[in-house]
């Protein structure tokens, strides 16, 4: 287990981190939420050893080389080097194994080919983010830290890298922290999310019990919506093929029966839930 | 270690960079080459007329000698700049890429990562110096020949042609560990300052100032023997008619311990700095 208790950090610009406790379990995904600037880099970077608290302590139950691998940012890579280079070399530095037939495991590991032999400043952000992800996995860390990990990815890009992470906690038995200040990603991938804004910690929770406690919003497709009656309850406000209403979680499957027996073809219904409802109403409270 | 050294290596030679610093290094040989080609004769004519009558020279003043001196000159400022650029790349270009962090997040220790640089810096500017040193005397002999040297510092010196070969290889390895301190200490300048360019302007206003303080008299005279810049210029002390060989091992000793001394202060800061 990774635990990190009361970390402080400030910079002459003011207090980045402010009394922030969490911890990392094997196997589980944690997601980290907050705006930019709420402190989520500092706090990784403390995590990854990368820099020091002022004060907190980070206790690390590992025995391995590198307890710690990770992305801070974007993944730090040798632009004019290819996949494979770039590979050989972060394992060769560190004592990993570099011989071929590893480093072609770390290639199909994070879904990348193997006989790619163009630098890799022709890739994609997406396929970046994997190569990175295969250099944070080198040497077998038992906890892995994603800042910010599906910004800049397209639709497709994201669902592939939500299913690499948790194939990764699941099958690899990894401690996963991602950040976001994306809600929708967080939600769909983290066993656990912590929220933070101006440095502190300001609500956690397994992300069911913040939906639970925090959504009252859900947007609801579905062609002949504006038929139905039932939904008039809601406060709906209509789209074009859709609406959106105002319900606490557990009404939603009652309301999502009713709108079926009243004939209307539902195709989705996505809860919707701002960063700020976690950052105004903590869980606790 | 000799992994972060391969590592390293692996990055100099795959870097379009090390190939544009090179190729800088051989057009201001051909510049030179080219000028002395078609002027330097009668430049030469016009300084040593009057010597010409008095002394006999054996063979032309125009000759691989000197051409091989002339190069040896853009050790003062060209060279020392193009290597600074490059060496302070090793690490500037890492914060640029954000390769620094994701090595910092390997299990690799930072002493190691950053000595790693500065071998490298030094054998990289040691090759560097050996591609200069060999282009020059291939081409310089095969297009201008042999001959005596005339060289002018304070008064002219005359050195017959195989003297004056071997003072120039001497040069060229006391000016070599000039060199290696210059790329010290942009090494150096890198970890303060991270950005490639701030580094750049930080590496030539020292390298102007370490060229102005070596005209500069200091009153206490300790300073004028070991302060550093008045150590960069020792390589030309081979080109004295009388060469002083303690007092330049001793210069070059001294070089090599300031070179260390800057390296130390570069990986105890390193070590200190948060990364990121």
């Amino acid at each position: 287990m990774l635990t990190a208790t009361h970390l402080s950090k400030s910079y002459t610009s003011g207090k980045a981190l402010d009394d922030v406790s969490i911890q990392m379990l094997p196997g589980q995904i944690s997601g980290l939420l907050g705006r930019n600037g709420a402190g989520k880099t500092t706090l990784f970077r403390i995590l990854c050893g990368l820099i020091k608290p002022d004060s907190g302590e980070l206790s690390i139950a590992s025995h391995r080389n590198k307890p710690v691998g990770g992305i801070i940012e974007r993944p730090g890579l040798y632009p004019y080097l290819n996949a494979y280079d770039n590979i050989k070399l972060f394992a060769g530095i560190q004592g990993a194994p570099a011989d071929r037939e590893s480093i072609n495991q770390s290639l199909i590991k994070v879904g990348l080919p193997t006989d790619r032999k163009d630098p890799v400043r022709n890739f994609s952000l997406g396929m970046k983010q994997r190569l990175g992800i295969a250099i944070a996995l080198l040497n077998n860390p038992e906890y892995l830290v994603l800042d910010e990990p599906f910004s800049g990815l397209d639709p497709i890009g994201v669902t592939a890298l939500i299913n690499l992470i948790a194939d990764l906690a699941v099958k690899g038995n990894i401690a996963i922290l991602l950040s976001s200040h994306l809600m929708g990603e967080l939600t769909k991938c983290c066993n656990y999310l912590y929220v933070m804004d101006k440095g502190r910690l300001v609500n956690q929770g397994t992300t069911a019990q913040l939906i639970n406690h925090h959504i009252h919003n859900f947007n609801i497709t579905a062609a002949n919506i504006g038929s139905s009656v039932v939904l008039k309850n809601y406060q709906p406000v209509m789209g074009i093929n859709g609406a959106s209403i105002v319900c606490n979680a557990d009404e939603i499957s009652a309301l999502l029966k009713q709108l079926l027996a009243e004939g209307i073809q539902v195709t989705s219904c996505t809860p919707e839930l701002s960063l700020e409802q976690l950052v105004n109403a903590p869980l606790q409270s | 270690m000799k992994q972060l050294l391969y590592a390293e290596l692996l990055k100099i030679v795959k870097q379009s960079k090390t190939y544009y610093a090179l190729a800088a290094i051989a057009v201001i040989e051909l510049l030179i080459f080219i000028t002395a080609y078609y002027q330097g004769s009668t430049i030469l004519d016009l300084l040593l007329n009057t010597l010409r009558q008095n002394f006999y020279f054996e063979g032309s003043l125009l000759n691989g000698n000197l051409i091989m001196y002339i190069v040896l000159n853009s050790l003062w400022f060209n060279v020392p700049l193009i290597l600074m650029i490059v060496t302070s790349g090793l690490l500037t270009d890492e914060h640029k890429d954000g390769t620094l962090q994701t090595v910092m997040l390997q299990a690799v220790k930072k002493w190691k990562f950053i000595l790693a640089k500065y071998i490298m810096a030094a054998l990289f500017t040691l090759l560097v110096i050996a591609f200069m040193a060999l282009t020059t005397f291939a081409l310089a002999y095969a297009i201008f020949g042999t001959g005596d040297l005339v060289v002018y510092i304070g008064t002219l010196n005359f050195f017959e042609a195989k003297e004056a070969f071997n003072r120039i290889c001497w040069a060229f390895a006391s000016g070599s560990i000039a060199m290696v301190f210059y790329s010290t200490v942009s090494i150096t300048l890198a970890i303060f300052i991270k950005e490639a360019s701030k580094t750049w302007i930080a590496s030539a206003l020292f390298l102007i100032i370490t060229n102005l303080l070596l005209k500069a008299d200091f009153l206490p005279a300790a300073l004028n023997s070991f302060f550093f810049p008045k150590l960069i210029d020792t390589w030309q002390q081979l080109f004295n008619y009388k060469v002083d060989w303690p007092q330049v091992g001793i210069n070059n000793c001294m070089l090599l311990l300031y070179s260390v001394a800057f390296a130390g202060l570069g990986m105890f800061i390193f070590q200190k700095k948060d990364i990121g």
